[in-house]
């Protein structure tokens, strides 16, 4: 109808206006829209900035409320009126008189000022013509005169400038009178409210902050995938406001604080950003695509939960102990204890020994049959071991069990002692020994699991010795006992230093720990030369020698993929079998159907996860595998798992990493001895270890730890001597510190390593040449009897089990030969400081020593006097073994 | 209506002051006494000689009446109260610590006394609060401590390792220590519900739940049993 009434209308004179009023409007809304969707839609940023900017100000504000309120207001009250009261003196006649007075003085000293410097200058002028005319022959006495003049006029304004300085100064007394009150309220008044004006001041920079982008921009950060360096720019601050700030420890997210200030410490994010660690998609300004959930083909999105320490190892793949990143370190010592480089090529791996024994003298300790078992099912006699469960078929056991004895047979060891020398010991004493020297360290037995526990691993780091007596021979065992490097040159079993007595009480008693089920009969045929060939073939194949030295392989590869880039690989690269899919947001990882059947979720982290549960899930029909299955927990899982998405090669380039130098070189080849000698087990070292120290009610009867002052602590001739062969240092101890027959090599490592943490150079020194100042040796004598010291520490011969307090610290005859002099005087200083929970009290508080009479109670002069006496005690004795000589 | 606001206020205050009292008991002890344990100073001659008559263990002390001295009976919910000016003392005399068991309020001063002429050493076993580790070496020594949080830890010598005290530290000052009569007295506590707690070094802690109501007074008893 409308169109058809316009249609009458003349082409020419057809309005148009209302069409263009209505794509007029819709321009202008669309315009409106694009700019309102612009500005603030797509910049969320915006919204948490002002978010953020609110809730600082508002606990800027109650902190302020409370700081102010805990000022004392009365003071503060009256403090501000003697200020006022002082500021009104300045109104005063005598003060604003002297004011003006001043004010005259000072002009009159301008003037005089000016007219000396006149003078001099008028005086240098004529002084050069008067020398002219000398110089040149002519009358020089009228200029001389003139000179005289000149002087006169210097010496008469200086008069009257120091005149008028004295003035000013007279002046200055009255006036300071004044101010100098007004000064010193100020300040009070200011130091009383200096919290309160830095809060304000936080809260005005708070209240004008601009609504900004925050980006850190990383330049020649990283290699792209075609080799070139490009930057790395990071604005997650933009909206992550709070990470430094302590207000915000309750914060809610994206404003929270930085849960590990101490990794920021050295990862600063203003200037190493924060995807460097956390991953996700830097420039990105909105949470779905920054955190890379919402970019399918982001590659790298963010890492959650414990994944985010995968990072660390980046640029840390070198260390195995990176002391604020725990997850981290415990992940490395999972990998290093479980032995995943045997078979896998892993990244800071490249050079560890193999985890498990040799296995070539197996029938010299134990029978056919238990091996056989064993290979079986590892579980079954010890459901806490490392060795993982191949899956064999009887078969296969059998004839991997055959080539193992048909290699024994070909072994040259023999027990050193003739047969039956174990006999006659008493199981009851071998009992108290295992308890008390120090088997328990790495040997759990029965019900006895504190260091299991301590150690909170699934598998434990030596045999439990639940079943010994039903695995091995007892002449093995004394043998083994009396020197386990007799059986393998390469054990980490030290020896004890047991006496013939003691070995046959522990076989007497470890004899006696018997499997006790009934476990049905076995009939193997070992000598088929048909079955040792495929048991020889077996052993290849499963990758045995990943973790065991075997005749006749000592050249084998290792078995797996190589891992190095395994955190790179795609979900679509990989095998899921038969396995049905979970939901990517189910809560579960894992879940086993009533009909055999397992769901897990089909993403690189699902597969991770099952596969690591069970080695073999994603075996089908066509598809065999041969990886064995581990019996990890399910936090060891998440910890091997973050520590696999850590395996790519993409490294910052060297400007952004921590410098591996050498002193971190050797700490880390110490870290890697003291981990395979298992030193850790006893000792705490750098924050981690010491498991059997849970075993004792107080720490002070356990194993000493080894505090980062070690190195700093002994003498390294000392150190060497002790690892050789150790020595009794607190008799107070029933357990052993053992001997590892360590070479001189890895004693150097020791060494190094624990100099190296200490911040010390391994230097060569004479320590017998310490120079004793004999003006302190009387001083310390004095001081050691009024401070008692003797009452815990024995000074000399002490006669072997005579109780007395002095059972409760180290004979002081050794510190000469054993500690480095400076550090005594560390520890006399502060002993706890050194040695958390150690038994040796501080003497000295606050600069000063109980005793004021020597040195005037000077604790710095009190300790030098000790440290010379105690000191003395061994160097007297080293000269009396001299003389003796 | 300021002022009736006040007034309200002012009222109120002085009601939550006026509606306390004071929480009385006893704590019984079931059971036959272990042999309390002599404790063999000899290797201080010091310690020895400060002695005429053999001295045992503090660890179980059960009183003429039936009753167990040293428990430490405090409310666990209560709060408030700025620390008192005075001080309390832990001597060391004898080579024993007096007293055994001790409270004291966050922010108190605690003066520790060495009366021996002996060394002796103040080790704290305390993890809420700073542990320390002081020597006294002479006689008359004195050390000051003050604590920040709530805990209760012991107190050890390590020259002399029979000795030990026990110091409980509360945020509040309803707390006290039982005597030679087994009775305590929780004195002035604001009316309300509150949970008592009474703690023994070996026999562990037991609680109770008390009323104190506008006649401000209220019983707790306690009965713990030897093994």
């Amino acid at each position: 109808m409308l169109f058809e009434q316009r249609a009458r209308i003349p082409v020419e004179q057809r309005s148009y206006g209302k069409y263009y009023l209505i794509f007029s409007a819709i321009l202008f809304l669309g315009t409106m829209w694009s700019v309102w969707d612009e500005v603030s839609v797509r910049r969320p940023w915006k919204d948490y900035q002002r978010r953020y900017h609110d809730l600082l100000l508002q606990r800027l504000d109650s902190v302020r409320a409370e700081v102010h309120a805990q000022i004392d207001s009365t003071a503060a009250a009256e403090l501000v009126a003697e200020l006022q009261k002082a500021k009104e003196a300045l109104s005063s006649e005598e003060y604003l008189n002297a004011l003006e007075q001043k004010t005259d003085l000072q002009k009159d000293l301008d003037i005089a000022t000016r007219e000396w410097r006149f003078a001099r200058s008028r005086s240098d002028a004529t002084y050069y013509a008067y020398k002219k005319a000398v110089a040149e022959g002519k009358d020089a006495s009228s200029l001389r005169k003139e000179l005289d003049g000149h002087d006169a006029d210097i010496a008469h304004y200086a008069a009257e400038m120091e005149t008028l300085n004295a003035k000013i100064a007279e002046v200055d007394v009255i006036l300071n009178r004044y101010t100098g009150v007004v000064d010193s309220l100020q300040a009070a008044y200011n130091k009383m409210m200096a919290e309160v004006n830095a809060l304000d001041l936080k809260i005005q920079r708070a209240s004008s902050a601009p609504v900004q982008i925050r980006q850190v921009m990383l330049n020649d950060f990283e290699f792209t995938p075609f080799n070139e360096i490009k930057a790395r720019i990071d604005r997650c601050q933009t909206c992550h406001l709070g990470w430094a700030d302590p207000l915000m420890e309750d914060a809610p997210q994206p404003f929270t604080k930085h849960p590990v200030p101490e990794l920021l410490a050295k990862h600063n994010p203003e200037t190493f950003g924060c995807t460097p660690c956390h991953r996700g998609q830097g420039p990105a300004l909105t949470a779905g695509f920054a955190h890379g959930d919402a970019d399918h083909y982001w590659e790298t999105p963010l890492l959650r939960g414990v994944d985010v320490y995968a990072t660390c190892n980046t640029c840390h793949s070198n260390e195995l102990v990176l002391k604020h990143a725990k997850p981290f370190t415990k992940a490395k010592q999972l990998i290093f204890e479980s032995g995943c480089f045997g078979c896998h090529e892993v990244k800071g791996y490249a050079d560890v020994p193999k985890i498990g024994p040799p296995l070539n003298d197996l029938t010299g300790k134990t029978s056919p049959e238990w091996i056989y078992r064993w290979v079986k099912n590892p579980k079954d006699y010890n459901p806490h071991t490392r060795m993982p469960d191949f899956k064999l078929t009887d078969e296969e056991a059998e004839a991997i069990t055959a080539y193992l004895v048909k290699i024994s047979g070909e072994s040259t060891y023999r027990p050193l002692r003739s047969r039956g020398a174990y006999a006659g010991g008493s199981a009851q004493l071998g009992k108290r020994l295992f308890e008390s020297v120090g088997c328990q360290a790495c040997h759990t037995l029965g019900d006895e699991q504190t260091v299991r526990l301590a150690r909170g691993t699934s598998y434990d780091i030596a045999p439990e010795l639940t079943r010994v007596g039903s695995k091995v021979s007892p002449d093995w065992l004394f043998d083994w006992l009396k020197n386990p490097r007799h059986y393998n040159p390469e054990a980490r079993m030290p020896s004890l230093r047991l006496t013939d007595d003691e070995a046959r009480h522990l076989v007497a008693y470890l004899m006696g720990q018997k499997d006790t089920r009934s476990l049905p009969p076995v009939n193997l045929a070992l000598q088929d030369e048909a079955k040792i060939q495929r048991g020889d073939r077996l052993i290849r194949e499963y990758g045995c020698t990943g973790c065991h030295s075997i005749k006749g392989m000592e050249n084998e590869g290792k078995v797996s993929v190589a891992l190095s880039d395994f955190g790179r690989k795609k979900y679509e690269q990989m095998d899921y079998g038969d396995t049905k899919e979970l939901p990517k947001t189910a809560k579960e990882d894992y879940i086993e159907h009533e009909d055999g059947t397992v769901s897990v979720k089909h993403t690189w982290a699902g597969w991770v996860w099952g596969k690591l549960k069970n080695a073999r899930l994603y075996q089908t029909e066509r598809i065999a595998q041969k990886m064995p299955v581990f019996s990890f927990n399910d936090e060891e899982i998440a910890l091997i798992r973050m520590f696999l998405i850590s395996m790519t090669r993409d490294v910052p380039l060297p400007a952004y990493q921590h410098p591996y130098d050498k002193r971190m070189q050797n700490i880390e080849a110490g870290r890697r001895l003291t981990m395979r000698y298992n030193c850790v087990q006893c000792h705490t070292l750098e924050e981690g270890g010491g498991y059997l120290v849970a075993k004792y009610e107080e720490a002070a009867l356990g194993p000493p730890p080894l505090p980062e002052s070690q190195g700093a602590k002994v003498q390294e001739q000392w150190l060497h001597a002790f690892l050789k062969s150790p020595t009794t240092i607190r008799p107070w101890l029933e357990v052993r510190m053992p001997t590892f027959n360590l070479t001189d090599e890895e004693i150097g490592i020791i060494t190094k390593y624990f100099l190296g943490l200490s911040r010390q150079e391994l230097s060569l020194r004479d320590y017998s040449s310490f120079a004793i100042d004999e003006k302190y040796l009387a001083p310390g004598k004095r001081l050691f009897e009024v401070y008692q010291c003797a009452k815990c520490h024995p000074t000399g011969n002490v006669r072997p089990g005579e109780v007395s307090a002095s059972d409760l610290a180290p004979n002081l005859v050794m510190a000469a030969n054993r500690l480095k002099p400076e550090w005594i005087k560390d520890w006399m200083l502060d002993p706890s400081k050194l040695q958390p929970g150690t038994r040796m009290p501080t003497f000295f508080y606050e600069g000063k020593g109980p005793d004021e009479t020597v040195f005037g109670g000077d604790a710095h002069e009190q300790i030098k006097a000790l440290q010379t006496y105690i000191w003395s005690l061994g160097a007297r004795r080293r000269n009396v073994i001299a003389q003796g000589n | 209506m300021m002022k009736l606001l006040g007034v309200i206020l002012a009222t109120a205050c002085l009601g939550g002051t006026l509606f306390a009292g004071d929480v009385t008991g006893k704590v019984s002890f079931n059971g036959t006494a272990p042999k309390p344990n002599r404790l063999r100073m000899n290797a201080d001659p010091v310690c020895m000689k400060a002695h005429k008559d053999p001295v045992v263990s503090e660890e179980v002390v059960v009183n003429k009446n039936g009753t167990l001295k040293n428990v430490l009976v405090y409310v666990k919910d209560a709060k408030g109260g700025a620390a008192p000016k005075g001080k309390v003392v832990l001597d060391q005399i004898g080579c024993i610590y007096v007293p055994h068991v001790l409270g004291i309020q966050v922010g108190q001063e605690l003066e520790i006394l060495n009366s021996d002429p002996t060394l002796h050493n103040v080790h704290s076993l305390s993890k809420a609060n700073p542990s320390f580790n002081q020597a006294m070496p002479m006689k008359g020594m004195k050390l000051t401590k003050k604590f920040d949080k709530v805990e209760t830890f012991k107190v050890k010598c390590e020259v002399h390792p029979w000795m030990s005290a026990y110091i409980g530290i509360f945020n509040h000052p309803y707390f006290a220590v039982t005597g030679d009569d087994g009775s305590f007295t929780l004195k002035g506590v604001p009316a309300g519900e509150y949970t008592v707690e009474a703690w023994h070094e070996k026999y562990g802690t037991q609680t109770t739940k008390v009323k104190v109501d506008a006649t401000g007074k209220a019983t707790a008893d306690f009965t713990f049993t030897g093994k």
